[in-house]
């Protein structure tokens, strides 16, 4: 039913890095009142089998949408860009050295409550960069500057990855 | 025209060809079924006004009919054997996970088999989990089918968000073999809210908290317009009312200055006369309790303080679900009470410190899925045409497949909303290659091994290509009951194979409970594990290939540079044997570098071949 619609036409919103997350999850929620399994419990095993179809390439376009991360890539793969294919071009020493110093700063923490408060300053700035190259990755796809997005897209998700593993570290701190 | 419309009795209106649907709650203790009536959903008692039946079945001799509930419940010690007691927490287990979990316990086992579903021998023959499910459930289908005075259309049974596929998989066999046409297998924490959200019409983020008598659950859903999205789920399946006894009893004891230990008898006589205690707790604010020769008496605060850290357990787990969903506590709209656990008045002030607002009780929490499931029920059959409510349920634990280096590659990670399909390419790891084993793995652990193994098929047929050619295609399908099932393609000459993962390897809940705590616990130990691995992985390939290289092409290099690139070499070679991932990545990065030159000779060599007619591939076989 949407298979061969663009993510970005599933939800009849431009294909652009700025998206209002709010209006994209209502939509999602009314699409998925449409099309999801539930629909046709009574129904036919064909008719099943469309609903999972379509339900499910609906959930893997909003959970694409709804993440910069994944939106990003999706955007660079429309223009036929593959993030898997990492050229050494993509990745500026300057931004491996910022990488191995923060990931210096973070092994170095103390593992007790101490820890906790610069981990947590930690996050902050490493958040405020994360920002600051989606925006830059905005800038530079708005103006088909693919090789410039790439590079933004690999910084967003260096940052990305250096969140996640704060939040792992952090759970296991905390010992929930 | 007033006088035309005349409406049922007891109806709001006219009603068209309505259909029969049933919401079921199999408890592992107690299950109900719930009927839409009217505006309303309610929960059917047997004839002597009872809405819980015992989830207890026996078995006689030459009698086709099994005895199910209270009678059975009333027969339980006398006749151990043939009476079957919580047989919902056999559901896709082994029979020797069932009697490691379940170290006294009576039954005789037939199929000790693993392939096989674990059967008990009764005195009417050999009976499954599954089958003593089905009995219950034809118990329940059978009250409401009397109530309505007509067939059953079809059933929504609830089922804990932790189950895996496996359990999911017997519980919807268990509800066809009773002969019911199951609509949807709806997660018990959905139901609750769905419950509560129908009749108050809110809108915003709901907290499911429910302690039952031996596992704690709690999800956390977003209410936007009639649509139920689970955003994350969790708990603890080894904590619930059973551990509150406990540590009264433990506590009795000790101030009764009783050090001997005790006999089973007089140990449930105490469990027995703390539960009491603890239920009139509720109304009361302290309780004379006695044991052997010692009276006391139980006040709140000293039961508060007594369960205090059973209720940070419960209180850390809802913190990481919060985690989770990306929520913090001001999110948090409503607070629902599940389970008969929650009615202890330390139990709710602790939620409602927690979360910072009273939790919703109104509805009897004992009856509370079984009502949302009768919702549910009546819309999936079509009852509601006008009414857009929807569920939208998330898978509890990662699926992944083994890779290289026994590492679990996630495909679908925890708390994806279902139903969902993903897909993931893979590549083949040795030249010529031409089979690749899918081992398919559910957990939170970075390495094959700390994972459960779920099904492992073969996909044959590749085409020999060069390591790193073939493009393997591994699609994840789980639909909207959470079961999954698997597809493997080779993109370039189509050649597939697939999978149902299949009911018999199935998960305990204690297994997945303790895989995510040593998720949690081995996270950093498994960050380093990877690293070393695909640092070995990387290194290793390096090597390998430069082996071949230096094979065909060293008279490129002048003796100095071959040197060097050997020194290099040797140095990667005995890292390798160590636990220094970042040595090893350090060797890498050198022997790269060594060679960065020699890789482009060889380039500009097979270039200059290609220019005069000769094929590169034929450069790569010499």
């Amino acid at each position: 039913m949407f298979s061969d619609k663009s993510f970005f036409e599933v939800f009849s919103i431009a294909a652009r890095f700025e998206v209002d997350l709010i209006a994209l999850a209502d939509r999602y929620r009314n699409l998925q009142v449409q099309v999801h399994p539930d629909r046709v419990a009574d129904g036919t095993e064909q008719q099943k089998l469309q609903a999972i179809q379509a339900a499910s390439y609906l959930n893997e376009a909003y959970e694409t949408l709804s993440s910069p991360q994944r939106r990003a890539a999706y955007l660079l793969q429309l223009r036929g860009v593959d993030v898997n294919r990492v050229d050494q071009s993509d990745l500026s020493p300057a931004l491996l050295l910022e990488q191995i110093e923060l990931r210096e700063r973070l092994e170095g923490l103390p593992r007790d409550e101490s820890g906790l408060t610069q981990m947590e300053q930690l996050r902050v700035s490493i958040e405020e960069r994360h920002l600051e190259s989606q925006e830059q990755f905005a800038h530079n796809i708005e103006h088909e500057n693919l090789a410039n997005a790439k590079k933004r897209y690999y910084e967003m998700q260096y940052f990305a990855k250096l969140i996640a593993e704060i939040d792992s570290l952090e759970e296991v701190l905390l010992g929930y | 025209m007033a006088l035309l419309q005349i409406s049922e009795p007891g109806g709001k209106g006219p009603k068209v060809s309505r259909k029969f649907a049933v919401g079921i709650d199999l408890g592992t203790t107690n299950s109900l079924v719930a009927v839409p009536c009217g505006d309303s959903v309610e929960t059917l008692p047997d004839d002597q006004g009872q809405d819980l039946l015992p989830s207890v079945v026996r078995y006689l001799d030459g009698e086709t009919q099994p005895q199910v509930g209270y009678l059975a419940l009333a027969n339980a010690i006398s006749d151990p054997l043939n009476t079957v007691i919580s047989a919902k927490r056999f559901l896709g287990k082994r029979v020797a996970e069932i009697v490691e979990a379940n170290p006294f316990i009576p039954y005789q086992f037939i199929n000790t088999d693993d392939k096989e579903i674990p059967a008990i021998d009764t005195a009417a023959g050999p009976r499954t989990p599954l089958e003593v499910s089905a009995d219950i459930l034809r118990v329940l289908a059978s009250r409401a089918e009397k109530f309505l005075n007509g067939s059953l259309d079809g059933a929504v049974i609830t089922v804990p968000a932790y189950f895996n596929d496996a359990q999911r998989q017997q519980t919807r066999d268990a509800a066809r073999l009773a002969g019911l046409k199951v609509l949807r297998l709806l997660n018990e924490p959905t139901a609750a809210a769905v419950a509560y959200g129908l009749d108050s019409k809110d809108e915003g983020n709901v907290v499911v908290y429910d302690l039952g008598g031996g596992t704690f659950d709690v999800s956390i859903l977003s209410l936007q317009r009639g649509v139920f999205q689970v955003l994350a789920t969790g708990g603890d399946t080894s904590l619930g009312g059973d551990d509150f006894d406990n540590v009264l009893a433990n506590w009795v004891i000790k101030q009764s200055g009783n050090k001997d230990p005790l006999e089973p008898a007089a140990r449930s006589e105490l469990l027995a006369a703390v539960r009491d205690a603890r239920h009139a707790l509720t109304d009361s604010a302290s309780v004379a309790l006695h044991f052997d020769k010692w009276q006391g008496t139980l006040d709140r605060d000293t039961f508060a303080e007594l369960v205090n850290e059973l209720n940070d357990r419960t209180l850390n787990a809802c913190r990481r679900v919060l985690r989770d969903a990306g929520l913090k506590v001001g999110d948090i709209d409503n607070v629902v009470l599940v389970g008969g656990a929650t009615r202890m008045p330390v139990v709710r002030h602790r939620v409602a410190d927690f979360f910072q607002r009273q939790p919703l009780a109104d509805i009897d929490p004992d009856k509370v899925v079984a009502i949302g499931a009768g919702i549910q029920a009546d819309v999936l059959v079509g009852n509601k045409p006008g009414d857009s409510f929807l569920l939208l349920d998330v898978n509890p634990l990662s699926l992944g497949i083994e890779t290289v280096g026994e590492l679990v590659e996630k495909i679908i990670p925890r708390n994806t909303t279902i139903p969902v399909a993903k897909a993931q390419e893979f590549t083949t790891f040795k030249d010529g290659q031409t089979a690749m084993l899918i081992h398919v793995v559910q957990g939170e652990r970075e390495l094959v091994s700390d994972c459960r193994s779920l099904a492992r098929f073969e996909l044959r047929g590749i085409p020999p290509m060069t390591a790193g050619a073939a493009k393997i295609r591994v699609t994840f399908q789980v639909d909207a009951d959470g079961l999954l099932s698997v597809n493997a393609t080779e993109v370039s000459t189509g050649t597939t194979a697939e999978i149902q993962v299949k009911p018999s390897y199935g998960l305990s809940s204690n297994v997945i409970e303790e895989m995510l705590k040593a998720s949690q616990r081995y996270a950093e130990e498994d960050m380093k594990a990877r690293a070393l691995n695909e640092a070995r992985i990387e290194a290793q390939q390096i090597l390998d290939a430069l082996v071949g290289a230096l094979i065909s092409d060293s008279n490129l290099l002048t003796e100095d540079e071959l040197d060097r690139i050997k020194t290099a070499t040797g140095k990667l070679e005995t890292a390798l044997q160590t636990q220094d991932s970042r040595q090893i990545q350090e060797l890498t990065a050198k022997l790269n570098a060594e060679t960065a030159e020699f890789a482009t000779r060889r380039m500009d060599k097979e270039i200059v071949r290609a220019l005069r007619g000769e094929a590169i591939s034929s450069v790569h076989d010499s």
